[in-house]
């Protein structure tokens, strides 16, 4: 049943992907890299539980702030501030 | 299943890779530069490396772009040679 989901994370990772690549702007691009960080933490909770390790996490725990972090790097600089 | 896995994350990682280096914006090339960190942290990660994982989430996610910005907001965005603009402009 984990496998489903993983699969369908993976489907959804491809689709931002998409925009991604063909995105016209920039800001399209941040965008898409940020959902594939959210979804990529999702993805390492569902690998914490696929391989039955409480350690796994702790990676998904730092990754989501940190990706938060350099999401708020990125506006700053579109902003024109920083 | 496992093999799978592998191979649809390092394509995904040398497919983000060409375009951080085929882009003229250099804002998008550093977009690009954080999405293969992301594909490179979740490869440590389904390696079973998790301090590997999350060194390189920190690193590469919040450090590593922040830096480029910097540099970037210090200098200049574009690449500065465009195509076609005149016959002066290439000698």
């Amino acid at each position: 049943m984990i496998e489903v989901y993983l699969i369908l994370i993976a489907l959804a990772v491809v689709l931002s992907m998409y925009r991604f690549f063909r995105g016209p702007t920039t800001a399209d691009r941040i965008v898409a890299v940020d959902i594939m960080t959210t979804l990529t933490t999702g993805l390492m909770v569902l690998f914490a539980l696929y391989y039955r390790r409480a350690i796994f996490l702790d990676v998904a725990l730092v990754y989501a702030v940190l990706a938060f972090l350099g999401v708020i790097t990125f506006a700053r600089y579109m902003e024109g501030g920083l | 299943m496992s093999d799978w896995v592998a191979i649809f994350i390092a394509a995904l990682m040398v497919i983000s890779a060409i375009f951080a280096v085929e882009w003229r914006d250099l804002l998008a090339a550093v977009v690009g530069m954080a999405a293969v960190s992301l594909f490179a942290s979740i490869a440590f990660f389904f390696l079973q490396a998790p301090d590997v994982a999350m060194v390189e989430a920190a690193i590469g996610a919040a450090l590593s772009a922040a830096v480029f910005i910097f540099a970037i907001k210090r200098t200049e965005r574009y690449e500065s040679e465009e195509e076609g603009t005149g016959w002066w402009v290439r000698w």
